[in-house]
């Protein structure tokens, strides 16, 4: 008798499309490590040197351990939503990528929550990246902070579900313009990374509650400076697990309609 | 469901495809593939080739209608094609290699695809590299591959998890003719040993060294079907005279040819070149010798003659 379960199991699954993704990017870890590293380290040296002196400190820290601590998610976010934007963009349209992974026993959805998964680790990666050089600035305490890739790896799960949602409509690559420019900036700006959403005039502040960086920005300032712990935190990660997991079910379903013909 | 293996690797009844777009990319396909045996589809471009064997690991879906049925290995790639895919090895029209590591490593990744332990994936790249004569090349980058090397590469990578059925889509299109001599030897060895073969071209010469069978597609239909060399016994005269120089043919007048031919000789006009076709080789000789020389060409029929025969039209064109 044949076996219905000859194929590996879902959790191999996801972990061979992890390691996929994880092997070709650590191929050239030189410079895919460099932007990380020195992104953080070119925007605090400026911010530092130049303008960080004419900002009052802000809910308990200085203007520059605020921007620091926002730093470490937006992070975070950008290098997913480029994975998942861009790069699965030309996975799946250029470089046939899936077709090649299909051929062996996964699903569509293996491949894309596979996708996510390492997205969330380059998301954890990032933000520890940033975490090493803000607490070499002084600015946190890195041994007490060390929540924060976890909170990285939840931002970038997040922003790799929205982006394969996105890109399940892109049909020219020049759209994800619309996401990135019309959707990631606004949010870099007006999410509480450089400024407390408490700023903005209530009704942008009831806004800015619905969009999705505002929360994980939220809790990984609290992670990465280990104090101002509130139960209401918990709110910010039943938003950001339960969004990425809605919004990672519909890109799904969408992309298999996109590639199962 | 019957117990042990069933006799045949592939049963399809009935099969059709329609796309979104409402174009009829295969319509009203059967056809039965045994074990170990190489089945081809053989068809132009567009001829739904490429649609039939992807309906067969999942890749496209079929359109959902009582008559249908299909069997792979004992599973329906509409229900369970997880289960197909492990038992199969593909080889896409595309490389689609990953060119950021090197040729192991595209082999190592692939073999965790299979959920294949670490050990076995070793040793059976070592093998596979070996097979597909690539050995010296497990460190060079995809990159510095040439075209017949990626093939090989990808075919390699298809043969993973030792397959029951191995799918060709298209394996040697576009490669220098000593590595589809080498492909076509490696698909013979792996068919001694037991898998079953499915391939798609639409080189009438791969068919011809490599099928058992094959079916020849046009615009989603079948055309002709059965064992290439019967096809042809069966189908066409065994020789065929081209007239390559339309001038010359003056001295034959119309295609009437003015009772000039001898009896079991069969003559076709073509847009640029006429042929005239005959069981018997001296019959053709003799027509030649009333063109000028350099005029004619002799050659055995191929199944390209049969498939022109058979749908008015040659099989490289586009549609």
């Amino acid at each position: 008798m044949k076996s219905n379960r000859a194929y590996p199991p879902l959790a191999s699954r996801l972990f061979s499309v992890w390691y996929r993704h994880f092997r070709t990017y650590t191929k050239d870890l030189v410079s895919n490590g460099f932007p990380p590293f020195m992104e953080p380290l070119i925007f605090l040296a400026g911010m530092g040197i130049g303008m960080a002196r004419y900002v009052p400190g802000l809910a308990g820290m200085s203007y520059l351990q605020f921007l620091a601590t926002g730093l470490v998610m937006t992070s975070a976010m950008f290098t997913s939503a480029f994975e998942c934007t861009y790069g699965t963009y030309i996975r799946l349209e250029f470089d046939k990528t899936y077709d090649g992974m299909l051929a062996a026993p996964l699903k569509v959805s293996d491949v894309m929550i596979g996708e996510a998964l390492w997205a969330g680790t380059k998301g954890a990666f990032f933000s520890l990246a940033v975490l090493v050089i803000i607490s070499a600035f002084g600015l946190v305490n890195f041994a007490a902070a060390l929540l924060t890739p976890f909170v990285g790896f939840l931002t970038g799960f997040l922003f790799a579900s929205i982006g394969l949602l996105i890109t399940s409509f892109v049909k020219n690559m020049n759209h994800f313009n619309f996401f990135f420019t019309g959707l990631l900036s606004p949010m870099f700006m007006f999410c509480g990374t450089i400024f407390p959403i408490e700023n903005l005039p209530p009704p942008l502040q009831v806004l800015a509650e619905f969009l999705p960086l505002t929360h994980p920005v939220r809790l990984g300032r609290v992670a990465a400076m280990a104090s101002g712990w509130h139960a209401s935190l918990l709110l910010d990660l039943a938003y950001t697990i339960g969004v990425a997991a809605l919004i990672m079910a519909w890109a799904t379903k969408r992309l298999e309609k996109r590639i199962i013909k | 469901m019957l117990l042990g293996m069933p006799a045949n690797a592939i049963e399809v009844r009935n099969i059709f495809k329609t796309y979104a777009d409402g174009t009829p990319a295969v319509k009203d396909v059967s056809f039965d593939v045994p074990e170990g045996s190489c089945f081809g589809f053989l068809g132009p471009n567009g001829a739904g080739k490429t649609t039939l064997m992807k309906m067969l690991f999942g890749m496209v879906k079929r359109d959902a209608r009582p008559g249908t049925r299909v069997d792979v290995l004992g599973f329906d790639p509409a229900r369970d094609e997880l289960s197909i895919k492990h038992l199969c090895g593909v080889v896409p029209q595309d490389n689609n290699l990953d060119t950021e590591v090197n040729v192991g490593a595209n082999l190592y990744i692939y073999s965790k695809f299979y959920g294949i332990p670490s050990r076995d994936a070793r040793e059976r790249i070592t093998e596979l590299l070996g097979f597909m004569e690539l050995r010296e090349k497990a460190k060079a980058k995809v990159g510095d591959l040439s075209g017949g090397m990626k093939r090989r590469l990808v075919i390699a990578r298809a043969l993973m998890n030792r397959p029951k059925l191995l799918i060709l889509d298209e394996p040697t299109t576009g490669l220098d003719p000593q590595v589809r001599q080498l492909i076509w030897d490696k698909v013979r060895s792996l068919k001694r040993e037991g898998t079953t073969v499915l391939l798609t071209t639409h080189y009438m010469e791969e068919a011809y060294q490599i099928a058992d069978s094959i079916v020849i597609m046009d615009k989603g239909n079948r055309v002709l079907e059965g064992n290439p060399r019967k096809l042809l016994a069966e189908g066409i005269e065994g020789w065929v005279l081209e007239v390559l120089d339309e001038d010359a043919m003056g001295a034959f007048g119309d295609a009437g040819g003015g009772g000039l031919l001898s009896p079991g000789v069969r003559r076709e006009d073509g847009e640029s070149r006429s042929q005239f076709f005959s069981e018997h080789p001296e019959a053709l000789r003799e027509i030649a010798t009333r063109l000028p020389s350099g005029a004619t060409h002799l050659r055995p029929t191929n199944l390209e003659d049969l498939f022109l025969r058979s749908t008015g039209r040659q099989l490289n064109e586009e549609q």
